[in-house]
């Protein structure tokens, strides 16, 4: 069963329950079932009727019109967190049941009843363009300054200098996710010679940050020449050690 | 010596829903593992996860044998052909979820995020892709490391600057997803190419463990257990015991060395193995 609640800026008027079948209807005169008494209401302003499986929004030729979500509608299917308009009233469409990508600005506004609470339990999904907004609002609300936060550092690219050892560059970018030093197939940085392991170390690039390891236990990997453990993070100017050639670490734009 | 994967897998309604809207799937022949958690009302958010994790092991395979993926949607640079041919399976899942959303009434609005393994060819490399909130941990000589970031707006609102660590953990905004399959006609998964090195752990999980088990806690049942579908209990167990909000799933892979001997006995009589190799998924009921 959906509900509809009567909002007159933000406090509820009113709820009304409207169950799967039913319709009602919106104006200032007193014959319908939701009753605004407010001059910028039509006699008959609107109605809700059901059709198959949902609830529709019919708007009846109504002088100041109707609004869904802020845009002027004649027609449309109801959802799960729609605000609908009616000259200064707002009704707010509740529909757990049948509930979809809810609207989020429920989530977050100091909703005095039910809906936000039981909201809070399931996910829901921003969509892109929300989800910027919403970010770059909070950002805007917090630095004073729009999109400051919203737009991510440009990102720095690292880059490997051969200082010493037989490689097929004499320079690299790292550009990929994953840079496999050895001879494998797989390896950007390619080592020569007979004795080179297939992969001897692996540099993984993440948020804009470069770690390398070690790609077994008996591979030694030095980093400015102390044998690194685990995974490291590549600062400028390392001087990295394997598998006998020794790269210079620097970023790059 | 080449290396092969060891799994457990287990999904749990939890202590509070009425439904289990995950579901895992994964096809050991074709290394690909797959953990999605749906979202929508009237049991589509379980339509949704399924129709994911089906769509992903049917693209591989249906491919994997002819080694000819379809490009399904955006290519990405920087990234191997493996990761590639993961981003075209989400991308793939994410229009099959959209299109059944868009002509059905009853499922319009749902969703699913993934998280997705996929360990395959020579060597020791795979790739790993996800959307959504759902993660991959990797657990390495006790140490765990998570390697994806959700696509949850605190998330976002911590890599910005914008609040604490601790804060997105007691946030009341921690429903909401920024990045799901299904809910636009596209998507854009984040993928990554690893080493695997023998002993490594990977933690497939939906959000319904990591909101109760911390981190540490995670790597520290490996510690303690190393069978794989023990470790597969304690996990969800401690996350019901945590208060058990949301559905449970993870999915555990072990990379193990493997000789060249037992290499090519799987290979050429893979098949009369007792379940060596054979497909397994699950229906979340």
């Amino acid at each position: 069963m959906a509900k509809l609640y009567l909002k007159f800026e933000q406090a509820v008027l009113k709820e009304y329950d409207l169950k799967d079948g039913s319709s009602i209807t919106i104006g200032r005169l007193p014959d319908n079932g939701v009753h605004i008494d407010n001059l910028a209401v039509s006699g008959h302003h609107a109605r809700i009727v059901w059709e198959a499986d949902h609830f529709v929004l019919e708007d009846n030729n109504s002088l100041n019109g109707t609004f869904v979500n802020n845009r002027r509608v004649s027609r449309t299917p109801l959802k799960h967190g729609d605000n609908v308009l009616i000259g200064k009233h707002t009704l707010s469409y509740w529909d757990e049941a049948r509930r979809g990508t809810g609207d989020v600005a429920h989530v977050e506004s100091n909703h005095p009843t039910g809906p936000a609470v039981a909201a809070m339990e399931a996910t829901v999904v921003l969509d892109t363009r929300k989800a910027k907004e919403m970010i770059a609002q909070q950002a805007h609300a917090q630095t004073g300054s729009p999109g400051i936060a919203a737009v991510p550092a440009k990102e720095r690219i690292g880059m490997l200098q051969v200082m010493d050892g037989k490689t097929d560059q004499h320079q690299y970018v790292l550009s990929g996710k994953l840079t496999v030093i050895g001879k494998s197939d797989m390896a950007s940085i390619k080592l020569k010679g007979w004795f080179a392991p297939k992969v001897a170390a692996v540099i993984n690039k993440r948020d804009g940050k470069y770690y390398i390891a070690a790609s077994e236990k008996d591979v030694k990997v030095k980093v400015d020449g102390m044998e690194i453990a685990g995974q490291k993070e590549l600062n400028e100017g390392n001087v990295i050690e394997v598998a006998g050639v020794k790269l210079s670490f620097t970023f790059g734009e | 010596m080449g290396i092969t994967v060891e799994v457990a897998g287990k999904t749990d309604i939890g202590c509070v829903r009425s439904n289990n809207e995950d579901n895992f799937g994964y096809d050991a022949r074709y290394g690909i593992f797959v953990v999605c958690d749906g979202m929508g009302g009237q049991a589509a958010g379980e339509v949704a996860s399924k129709m994911a994790v089906d769509t992903i092991l049917t693209f591989y395979r249906s491919s994997s044998h002819t080694g000819h993926y379809p490009k399904v949607g955006e290519q990405f640079e920087g990234v191997t052909d493996r990761a590639n041919h993961l981003a075209s399976a989400i991308q793939l899942a994410n229009q099959a979820v959209h299109d059944a959303a868009t002509h059905h009434a009853a499922q319009q609005g749902m969703g699913s995020t993934v998280v997705a393994v996929s360990f395959e060819g020579e060597g020791s490399f795979y790739s790993i892709g996800h959307v959504g909130d759902s993660r991959i941990y990797m657990v390495r000589n006790g140490e765990i490391e998570q390697l994806t970031n959700d696509h949850s707006l605190v998330m976002e609102q911590v890599r910005r600057g914008l609040i604490t660590l601790a804060e997105a953990r007691v946030s009341k905004m921690q429903n909401i997803i920024i990045r799901a399959l299904g809910t636009e006609p596209g998507v854009k998964p984040d993928l990554d190419d690893k080493l695997a090195q023998p002993g490594d752990i990977l933690v497939l999980c939906s959000d319904g463990l990591t909101r109760h088990v911390e981190d540490d806690s995670i790597a520290e049942v490996f510690r303690n257990t190393p069978d794989l579908r023990q470790a597969c209990e304690l996990l969800v167990n401690a996350a019901k015991d945590g208060g058990g909000e949301d559905n449970i799933t993870c999915l555990l892979l072990r990379f193990v060395e493997e000789p060249w001997y037992k290499r090519l006995i799987r290979k050429w009589f893979g098949w009369l193995l007792p379940g060596g190799g054979s497909p397994k998924w699950q229906n979340s009921i």
